[in-house]
């Protein structure tokens, strides 16, 4: 009987254990304790429903290197843990990790559960779009434009089979458009509308490539 | 056998053979101590076995505790950086999951830093892990950075301060008072 491999692996699962870690997951010492344990049931949970693990430990590192406290970095990964279940049940069980982490995101930004769907609808050529739209919309309303105003704008171009460059060019020019003094919302309004223009010449292969 | 095409061997070869074939004649005192010299060194082996097995049982046990040593004083070296700070990390859930790593090219434009890193979810937030350089023009600070596939939260640490992209989509909300910027990271 080999018996090496035994003795490693009960090793490393008694130091596990010792440290109050979950296996694989490695946390910071500058976390209390009860901090560190709130996080691990967390982590823990996430795991047994099938939710990524790996943004609440990013989350939690995040934190630890902005020097937030015990407290503020578990409201986080909190808050983080249920969007990420929410965005999940929104697009339908998604597993792909962008789309859920964007959609996460979105969530946090103030965009709700039922535009997120009415989202996922208009892009049914792909994720990868939905993806981009959700990062677009979430920088637009970073950028103080309104969230219906930014979700519904996000969602036309997505129903003309805008892709990436579309998303990308939109973010810089509304952001070209605020500092030169144009309110959120006009630079968005007058930018889309540009956008949509466009798509709407534009044959569709020179949009984006379906990829649902 | 080679044969002459008629069946026959030839004359020398067949001597050999013969010779090969004769029983050599050793006196019996000799042959009693080979034989008793044979048997010394089978019981002399079987001897040994027993400690060699007893030292491979060791070995097995110690190799176990030194890479389980090994393997944690790596994971602690490699997720955590110098200093008062410690940060976290995960292993892959699924090793067997091998994603193709594509270049990403970073820059930010910081003429009077002194030190400018990168950290996001690709390196577990550690300001030491990926030190940028500073391009030739003085001004600006790169690095390239292979990712797998995905969309990644990240922000620069120049001379201690962390600061998001100006370039680069921002996230929502800013859970620790300095917003992130995000890049998503694709295959053509």
């Amino acid at each position: 009987m080999k018996i090496g491999p035994i003795v490693v692996t009960a090793l490393v699962a008694s130091a596990s254990a010792a440290r109050g870690q979950s296996p694989g997951v490695v946390l910071p010492e500058r976390l209390a304790p009860a901090t560190r344990s709130a996080i691990l049931r967390l982590i823990d949970s996430a795991r047994t429903v099938g939710l990524p693990v790996a943004p609440l430990v990013d989350k939690t590192a995040e934190g630890v290197l902005k020097g937030a406290d015990d407290q503020r970095i578990l409201r986080a990964v909190q808050s983080l843990t249920r969007e990420l279940g929410d965005a999940r049940g929104a697009l339908g069980g998604t597993t792909d990790l962008a789309l859920l982490g964007a959609a996460a995101n979105a969530l946090h930004a103030g965009v709700s559960a039922d535009e997120l769907r009415r989202l996922q609808r208009a892009s049914a050529a792909g994720s990868d779009a939905l993806t981009s739209a959700l990062v677009t919309l979430v920088d637009l309303v970073a950028k103080r434009v309104p969230v219906s105003s930014a979700t519904s704008s996000i969602q036309d171009m997505l129903g003309r089979r805008a892709g990436d460059r579309q998303f990308a060019a939109l973010r810089a020019e509304v952001e070209q458009d605020i500092s030169a003094g144009l309110s959120p919302d006009a630079a968005l309004k007058a930018r889309v509308g540009l956008q949509l223009r466009a798509l709407d010449a534009a044959p569709l292969d020179a949009r984006r490539p379906p990829t649902g | 056998m080679p044969d002459d095409g008629q069946g026959r061997v030839p004359p020398a070869l067949e001597r050999a053979v013969e010779l090969l074939r004769e029983e050599e004649v050793v006196s019996p005192a000799w042959r009693a101590a080979v034989l008793g010299a044979v048997e010394r060194d089978a019981d002399s082996r079987d001897l040994e076995l027993r400690p060699r097995r007893f030292v491979a049982l060791r070995t097995a046990i110690a190799a176990g505790i030194v890479c389980a040593a090994a393997g944690s004083a790596a994971t602690l070296a490699v997720f955590r950086w110098p200093g008062t700070v410690a940060t976290v990390a995960i292993t892959p859930q699924n090793p067997t999951q091998v994603s193709t790593l594509l270049p990403v090219h970073f820059s930010v434009v910081a003429p009077s830093a002194a030190s400018v890193s990168i950290v996001g979810d690709f390196n577990h937030w550690s300001p030491t892990a990926l030190p940028m350089k500073r391009s030739v023009d003085g001004r600006t600070w790169e690095i390239d950075v292979k990712l797998p596939e995905g969309r990644y939260n990240y922000a620069y640490v120049v001379d201690g301060q962390i600061a998001r992209d100006p370039s680069a989509p921002q996230t929502g909300g800013d859970d620790f008072g300095v917003p992130n910027s995000v890049v998503m990271v694709r295959g053509t």
